[in-house]
């Protein structure tokens, strides 16, 4: 098992984000994470990947039990991410965003610079190498956090709404980019998203969160005919209507 | 032995700056070198040791305040910790100024680690402020024991022929001592800009979540550069008491010195490898001959006053100094450009 997360609970002053999730992630699966607004999924992402610190449960990638380690050591360990919100560095180059992604597995600059220059190729971002990322389209910035992820060599990526005001096309770009990424690097996915064409297309099993609690898990064609799963999305259509 | 070779060509090499700048700097140099040459009135030579010096403080400020964007207003507790260490043990013990440097380095850079971690812990202004606090308490303790000079300062033998072992010349011995360890810590800057850590700053200063995700411990990596800038300020401290044969803690330790040496990398552009020497070539000659001018003519302060307006200036137009107006004028004229050739 690469990844297991074992009754986790996180709360924010009495608010329960996570509550006892357990599941797991078997090495080069492709897992997604959905559930409605505020259902919890950047929390759990947060708790494992070291930016918050799980109320109680435990979180084990690899056979070791990384519960609660700092972001820094999570990525060493192997697990990348990307930011929902994106966190870009908007002084660096494209290129430079990426190699320091790079430096995660090297101190030497050249050997940054050609790991650097390979993802650039494989996320297809060579003609924006030297360019600064604020004078880019949201397309290219999140294809930019990818591949800086990429470049830290994770053996799990954990993308968090990397599609979200992507048009159709830039989601179909990124579903194949992903697809190719995914063979190349021996990687496993976990990631959440609202597009549901783009989260069942993708997805070899959907783990399905409302209101901080983990209600369906299975493969996208069966939990998405759930009653539960049903509800939880409809009650919120219902619930944005009034 | 590659590694070698690689971190001495980083260290030499300017390759990835534009022609014009790298001609620009050879140009500077040749005429710091052949300074003394021309200029033989002791006033401008003062002028010339002295942006010199600050432009080495800025350089080594540059690297928390500009390249790890953390806003340290503390370092002339570094700065007097060098000169105190020079100035006291060759007093004493009439020990070898370059027995002194390192032990001056070795305090700046232990205070540093002792009091870096409760700092890092704050961000922004508190940490700004946190600096400020720990550089005063040390400014007054300079002042208070009695076993430092008190305020009455050190004031160094002066030796009766120019020598190597105590760093005394003529002011043209000076002059090219101070340029060399300008020159020095140029070049090192020029190293650490291109390392990991030099990336690893800057990624920090442009967004602290995204670091820790690519593996980068923001803490350390910031206590890091503070204790490198911490160094270099003890280096210019030791070179300071050498020079003036005299300390107290109003001219080494003191908050002016901490502003100035903040705002020669900030008025010329923070984060940048340029931006310290541009702000020292405006700011020193400015302050000494404003202070030359108007000090005497009991106006003390106005230089202040000027700074404060020029920081004011600085911070609404463009907060990366003069350097950053630069590139952002020769980034339009690429865009331009570049447009330029689309339409035809
Ligand atoms: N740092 C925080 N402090 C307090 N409450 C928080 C914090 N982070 C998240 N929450 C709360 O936890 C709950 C879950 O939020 P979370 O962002 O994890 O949801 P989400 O599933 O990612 O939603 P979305 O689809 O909108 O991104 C929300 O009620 C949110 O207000
Ligand atoms: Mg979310």
């Amino acid at each position: 098992m690469l990844l297991e997360v074992k009754n986790l609970h996180k709360e924010f002053g009495g608010v329960l984000a996570n509550a006892d999730i357990s599941f797991e992630l078997k090495a080069g699966e492709i897992v997604g994470l959905i559930g409605p607004n505020g259902a919890g999924k950047t929390t759990l992402f947060n708790c494992i990947a070291g930016y918050y610190k799980p109320t109680s449960g435990k979180v084990f990638f690899d056979g070791k039990d990384i519960t609660g380690w700092p972001a820094h050591r999570v990525a060493k360990v192997g697990i990348a991410r990307t930011f929902q919100v994106m966190k870009i560095m908007p002084t660096l180059t494209v290129e430079e965003n990426i190699m320091i992604g790079a430096f995660c597995r090297t101190g030497d600059r050249q050997v940054a610079r050609r790991e650097a220059q390979k993802i650039l190729e494989l996320v297809d971002l060579m003609q924006e190498a030297k360019a600064y990322p604020p004078e880019l389209p949201i397309a290219i910035q999140k294809r930019i956090e990818l591949a800086r992820a990429l470049a830290t060599r994770p053996k799990l990526l954990m993308l968090d709404e990397v599609a979200a005001g992507l048009n159709p096309l830039e989601t179909k770009e990124i579903i194949q980019t992903l697809q190719k990424i995914k063979k190349e690097r021996d990687l496993s996915l976990l990631l959440t998203e609202h597009v549901m064409e783009f989260i069942m297309t993708i997805s070899e099993r959907v783990i399905v969160m409302a209101a901080g609690r983990k209600i369906a898990e299975g493969v996208p064609g069966e939990v998405a005919k759930e009653k539960k799963v049903i509800e939880a999305y409809l009650g919120e259509k219902y619930a944005k209507g009034k | 032995m590659r590694a070698i070779v690689a971190v001495i060509k980083d260290t030499f090499s300017l390759a990835d700056l534009p022609l014009s700048e790298r001609i620009a700097f050879v140009a500077f140099l040749v005429f710091v070198f052949i300074f003394p040459w021309i200029v033989h009135s002791s006033y401008p030579r003062a002028v010339m040791i002295n942006f010199l010096l600050f432009a080495m403080y800025g350089l080594g400020w540059n690297l928390i305040g500009g390249y790890g964007g953390q806003v340290d207003l503390g370092q002339a507790k570094n700065v007097g910790f060098g000169a105190y260490a020079t100035a006291l043990m060759i007093t004493w013990w009439g020990v070898p100024f370059w027995v002194t440097v390192p032990v001056g380095i070795f305090i700046a850079v232990a205070e540093s680690l002792a009091v870096a971690y409760p700092m890092f812990r704050l961000r922004g202004h508190y940490f700004a402020i946190a600096t400020l606090c720990v550089a005063l308490v040390w400014q007054q303790l300079f002042l208070f024991w009695d076993w430092t000079g008190g305020a009455r300062g050190v004031e160094l033998p002066i030796k009766p022929t120019p020598n190597f072992t105590f760093m005394e010349f003529g002011t043209v011995g000076y002059h090219y001592f101070i340029f060399g360890l300008f020159t020095a810590q140029f070049l090192f800057m020029n190293w650490l800009r291109k390392s990991k850590l030099g990336y690893e700053l800057q990624a920090v200063r442009d967004n602290e979540d995204a670091a820790a995700s690519l593996g980068i411990n923001v803490t350390w990596t910031k206590v890091k550069a503070y204790l490198i800038t911490a160094a270099m300020g003890a280096v210019g401290g030791s070179f300071y008491a050498v020079y003036h044969l005299y300390i107290d803690p109003r001219c080494v330790m003191h908050i002016d010195l901490t502003i100035l040496i903040a705002m020669t990398a900030m008025v010329g552009g923070a984060g940048s490898i340029w931006g310290p020497i541009i702000g020292a070539a405006l700011l020193i000659p400015l302050d000494m001959y404003l202070a030359a001018l108007l000090g005497g003519k009991g106006f003390y302060g106005i230089d202040f006053i000027i700074y404060a307006l020029i920081i004011m200036v600085i911070a609404a137009r463009e907060p990366r100094g003069i350097w950053g107006i630069i590139e952002r004028i020769r980034r339009k004229r690429l865009i331009h450009a570049a447009g330029g050739q689309k339409s035809t």
